[in-house]
C-alpha cells in the first residue's frame, strides 16, 4: 500500500549561516505536504486541503508551478489558495520532481462523499458541457489539460467552482488553463448549480 | 457628562453581585471548582499485566502527562511524535534551533547563552492553574515570576498625543483619576444615596477617592502615583503634568492596560526559569525514552480490544498495537488521518477551528530598556505588532531577547507576509516606541503558528459565537471527551472549555485517565 521511492535524505536541506554547530542542526525536507493533505494525500477537510493521491503528474506540476509563480492563490478572498501558495514558494525544480514522484506512489482511494444537498439528476444535465474536457466519467483529459474530477473531495470541487465563478481563480493573465475553465463555469450560474453538478460528479468513477 | 447613573442601575449592580456569589457557591457544591491547594497525585490503579500497552499520539503536554502518570503505575507507554521535538505548543527557541514553520524554515541565530531564549508558544502560568503547577512542583521545575503588567513600560497609539509613547503609569493614573472624579460627582448628586446606608455610601466614596487618588473635595488634580517629573528623593518631588482626559479618551488601548491583571492574568503569573520547555524537559526526564520522534501517525483503528496505529518513521511504515490510546493530535489534522471513529466524533473534530497566533523576537545588542527603568513586562502599541515584551532573564547583562510582536486574535496578517516583510513591519512598529530600535536589535525569528508543521494553528476554537456555547457545541464537546470503546481518548486543550492554556491540556489528560480508571474499577 505504501511505497517510498527516494531516500528522504536526498532532499534534506540546511539553510542559514556558517558555524561549527551547523552539522548538528536539525535537518528538514520538503515532504511536508501530508501535514495538511492528510495521510498519503487523501485530503483533509479540517484544513480544506484536497486529495493529492491519484492526481495526474502533469496537473500536479502545473498547479505547484502556478502557486510558486504567484499565479494561483493570490486573490485576497481566496482563503484556501492563500494557505497553499507559500507552501510552494520555496520549492526548487528538483524538489517538485521529487514530490511528484513521491505522490505518484500513493494509492488512489476515491474521497468520501460529504455533500448531501445537491441534486445529481439536475447536475447530470449541467455536466454535459463539462464532459467535453473532463471526460464523460470525469476521468480527466491530458491533451486538453483538464484534470480528473471524479474521486476528488467534493467540498474542494465546490470551493474551486465558486472561486472560478467569483474570479478568485483563473483570472491571472498567465493562468492559461485556469482562464479556459473560468469561461466554462458561468453555465453553472450559482451555488445551487455548483452543488448539483458536484453531486453528479460524486456518482462517477474513474 | 449628560447621562446620570440611575438608581435602578445601581440596584442592578447590587443584585448582580449577589447573583455571582450564589453562582460561585453552586459551582463549588457541584465540585466544579478545584478544592485542593495543589494537584493531588492521581490515584490510579496499577496496570493489568495483560492490558498494559498504551499508545500516546503526540508529545504535547497532555500526551506527556498521560505517559508520566501511566508509567508510574506500570503501563508500557509509547509516544509517537511527528515532529523532531517534544512539547508541541510549548516551544522555547534557542541558538541553533530549527523553527519548523512550513514555507519559512529558520534556524535561530541568537547568541549561545543560557538567558538568550524565547518562549514562542506558552509563556505564562497563572497561580490558580494548580494542576500544571502541581507537576512543576513534582518535577522540580524552577519557577520565577512572569511580569505581565509593568507600569514603566509604554503605550503608543498614533491617536494619542500625536503618537508620542507614554508610560503605562501615566495612562492608568490619570485615567483612574478622571474616572473616579466622574463617579464621585454622580454619586454626590444625592439621589444615589438611597440604595445605600450612610456607612455604605461613605465607604464607597472613600473607595472612589482612593481609586483615583482624588483630593478631599473629590477632584483629580494629578498624582504622584505617576512618579516624579523631577526630584522626589533628596529634594521635593515635582509632579508630572496631567494628560487631559479628552486626550486619553482618544486611544482604545486602555482595555489592554486596565485588563492586564484581570481574568486569567489576574493571579500571580509564573514562568519556568530558563524557558518554558523546562517543563517539557521535566516530563521527558522520566518518559523521554518512550518517545519516537519523526513518527507521523497515518491511521488509527479502534478495535474491540485495543487500538491499532500505523505510523511512518524514516520513510517506513510501522504498526503499533496498544490496549489503550490517548491522542492529542490537533483536531483539524486528525481529520486528515485515516480512522474508523464514530461519526459524531469526526463531526466534532471537523467542527473545531483554530486561532491564529503569531510571535516574533529579536536579539537586542544591548538592554536599552533597562536604561529607561523597564525590567520585564509589556509595552502596548496600536499597530499590528501590538506588543513588545521585555525579558526578565539575564537582567543587567549585555544582551537580551525581546518579543517584537505578538498578534493573537488576528495573526493572519503577519502569517501572510514573507519573513522579510514581517521583520520590516516589526522594526517600523517598534521604532515608534524605541526610536533607535532598528539599530539596537538583530537576528530576528518569526513564528506563525498557523504554519507550524504538525500544529497549524494555536488554540482550538469551539465557539462560532463568541458570546457563548451553543447546545450543539456542548454536545459535540462532550461526545469528543468520551472514549471510543473505552479504548481511545482524545486529549489536549482542544478537549476543554478553556483552550489555549497548559492547565487545560493537563486537566484533559487527567480527566481521560480518571475516566479509564473508573471503567477499570467498575
Ligand atoms: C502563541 C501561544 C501562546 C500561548 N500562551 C500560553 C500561556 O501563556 N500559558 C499557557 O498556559 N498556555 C499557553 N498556550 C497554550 C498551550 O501552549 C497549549 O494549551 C498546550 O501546550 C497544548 O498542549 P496539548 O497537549 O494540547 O498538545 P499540543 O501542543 O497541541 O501538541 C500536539 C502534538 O501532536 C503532534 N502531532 C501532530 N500531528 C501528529 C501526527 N500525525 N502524528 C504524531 N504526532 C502528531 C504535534 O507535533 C504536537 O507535538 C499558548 C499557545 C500558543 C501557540
Ligand atoms: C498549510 C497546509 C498545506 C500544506 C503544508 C500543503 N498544502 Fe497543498 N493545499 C492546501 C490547501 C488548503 C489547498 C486548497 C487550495 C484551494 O482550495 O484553492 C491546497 C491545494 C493544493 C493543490 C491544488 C490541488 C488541485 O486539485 O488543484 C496542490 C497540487 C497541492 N496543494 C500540493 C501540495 C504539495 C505538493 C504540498 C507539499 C509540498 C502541499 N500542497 C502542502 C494546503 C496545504
Ligand atoms: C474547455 C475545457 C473545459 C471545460 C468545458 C470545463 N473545464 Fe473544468 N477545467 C479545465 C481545465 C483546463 C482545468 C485546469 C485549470 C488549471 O490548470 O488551473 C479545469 C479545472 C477544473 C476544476 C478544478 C479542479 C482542481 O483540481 O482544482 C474543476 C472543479 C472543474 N474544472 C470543473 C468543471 C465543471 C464542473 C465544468 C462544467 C461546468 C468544467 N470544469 C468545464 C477545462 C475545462
Amino acid at each position: 500500500m505504501f511505497k517510498t521511492f527516494l531516500a528522504l535524505s536526498l532532499f534534506i536541506a540546511c539553510i542559514g549561516g556558517a558555524g561549527a554547530a551547523e552539522s548538528e542542526r536539525e535537518p528538514f525536507d520538503d515532504r511536508y505536504c501530508t501535514t495538511c493533505h492528510g495521510t498519503e494525500g487523501r485530503g483533509n477537510e479540517g484544513v480544506q486541503a484536497p486529495r493529492l493521491a491519484g492526481m495526474e503528474p502533469w496537473y500536479l506540476r502545473r498547479q505547484l508551478e502556478n502557486f510558486r509563480g504567484d499565479i494561483r492563490g493570490v486573490h485576497p478572498e481566496d482563503r484556501e489558495g492563500i494557505a497553499m501558495r507559500p507552501m510552494a514558494t520555496k520549492l526548487t525544480d528538483e524538489s517538485i520532481d521529487d514530490i511528484i514522484e513521491w505522490i505518484f506512489g500513493w494509492e488512489y482511494i476515491p474521497a468520501e462523499v460529504t455533500i448531501k444537498d445537491g441534486d445529481p439528476s439536475r447536475g447530470r444535465g449541467l455536466y454535459g458541457g463539462c464532459a467535453v474536457c473532463h471526460g464523460a466519467n470525469a476521468e480527466g483529459n491530458e491533451s486538453l489539460g483538464a484534470p480528473a474530477l471524479a474521486g476528488q473531495n467534493d467540498w474542494y470541487l465546490v470551493t474551486q467552482l465558486k472561486n472560478f465563478l467569483a474570479g478568485y481563480r483563473g483570472a491571472h493573465p498567465n493562468d492559461t488553463y485556469g482562464a479556459q475553465m473560468r469561461t466554462m463555469v458561468s453555465t453553472l450560474r450559482n451555488e445551487a448549480g455548483i452543488l448539483n453538478v458536484v453531486s453528479y460528479i460524486n456518482t462517477l468513477s474513474r | 457628562m449628560s447621562k446620570q447613573v440611575t438608581r435602578r442601575e445601581f440596584l442592578n449592580l447590587l443584585s448582580a453581585a449577589g447573583g455571582t456569589a450564589a453562582a460561585l457557591k453552586a459551582g463549588s457544591a457541584l465540585g466544579l471548582l478545584p478544592h485542593t491547594a495543589q494537584a493531588a497525585s492521581m490515584d490510579l490503579l496499577a496496570a493489568d499485566p495483560a492490558k498494559r500497552k498504551v499508545a500516546i499520539l503526540g508529545a504535547g503536554l497532555s500526551g506527556l502527562t498521560v505517559a508520566y502518570e501511566l508509567s508510574k503505575v506500570g503501563y508500557e507507554c509509547t509516544i509517537l511524535e511527528s515532529s523532531h521535538r517534544p512539547g508541541g505548543r510549548i516551544f522555547t527557541v534557542r541558538h541553533g534551533d530549527l523553527i519548523d514553520e512550513i514555507g519559512n524554515r529558520q534556524y535561530c541565530e541568537f547568541d549561545d547563552e543560557p538567558h538568550m531564549y524565547f518562549n514562542a508558544g506558552a509563556a505564562r502560568i497563572p497561580s490558580t492553574h494548580r494542576n500544571i503547577l502541581g507537576y512543576c512542583k513534582e518535577l522540580n521545575i524552577d519557577l520565577e515570576i512572569f511580569i505581565n503588567e509593568n507600569k514603566t513600560s509604554y503605550v503608543q497609539d498614533p491617536a494619542l498625543l500625536g503618537g508620542k509613547p507614554i508610560r503605562n503609569i501615566d495612562y492608568t493614573t490619570h485615567t483612574r483619576g478622571f474616572m473616579a472624579e466622574l463617579l464621585a460627582k454622580s454619586l454626590s448628586a444625592g439621589e444615589m444615596d438611597q440604595p445605600f446606608t450612610d456607612s455604605e455610601a461613605e465607604t464607597l466614596m472613600s473607595l472612589i477617592r482612593s481609586f483615583g487618588n482624588l483630593t478631599e473635595d473629590n477632584l483629580y488634580k494629578g498624582s504622584f502615583r505617576a512618579g516624579y517629573a523631577a526630584g522626589g528623593f533628596l529634594e521635593h518631588g515635582v509632579q508630572k503634568d496631567i494628560i487631559a482626559f479628552r486626550d486619553l479618551l482618544k486611544t482604545q488601548m486602555g482595555r489592554q492596560l486596565l485588563d492586564a491583571n484581570e481574568g486569567d492574568t489576574g493571579p500571580i503569573l509564573f514562568q519556568a526559569a530558563g524557558g518554558m520547555d523546562k517543563i517539557i524537559e521535566g516530563f521527558t526526564n522520566h518518559v523521554g525514552q518512550q518517545i519516537r520522534y519523526r513518527s507521523m501517525v497515518k491511521a488509527v483503528e479502534v478495535k474491540d480490544a485495543g487500538v491499532d496505529i500505523s505510523y511512518e518513521q524514516d520513510g517506513a511504515e510501522q504498526l503499533l498495537q496498544a490496549d489503550y490510546c490517548f491522542n492529542c493530535i490537533p483536531s483539524h489534522l486528525m481529520t486528515g488521518i485515516t480512522n474508523n471513529f464514530p461519526s459524531q466524533y469526526t463531526e466534532a473534530l471537523k467542527y473545531i477551528r483554530r486561532g491564529t497566533a503569531y510571535k516574533a523576537a529579536f536579539q537586542a545588542k544591548e538592554r536599552f530598556w533597562e536604561k529607561e527603568d523597564i525590567y520585564g513586562g509589556i509595552s502596548w502599541m496600536n499597530n499590528p505588532s501590538s506588543q513588545i515584551w521585555y525579558p526578565t532573564a539575564g537582567m543587567h547583562k549585555q544582551k537580551g531577547i525581546l518579543l517584537g510582536a505578538y498578534d493573537y486574535g488576528n495573526g493572519e496578517l503577519h502569517t501572510a507576509m514573507t519573513h522579510e516583510q514581517r521583520i520590516e513591519a516589526h522594526l517600523t512598529d517598534g521604532e515608534k516606541i524605541h526610536p533607535n530600535y532598528r539599530n539596537q536589535v538583530e537576528k530576528p525569528i518569526t513564528i506563525a503558528w498557523h504554519r507550524m508543521n504538525h500544529m497549524l494553528g494555536c488554540s482550538a476554537r469551539w465557539q462560532r459565537d463568541r458570546s457563548g456555547w451553543s447546545h450543539e457545541e456542548e454536545d459535540l464537546y462532550h461526545a469528543l471527551q468520551q472514549p471510543i470503546n473505552g479504548r481511545h481518548y482524545m486529549i489536549g486543550d482542544q478537549v476543554s472549555m478553556h483552550s489555549a492554556w497548559q492547565e487545560s491540556a493537563v486537566m484533559s489528560a487527567q480527566w481521560a485517565m480518571a475516566d479509564l480508571n473508573q471503567r477499570l474499577r467498575a
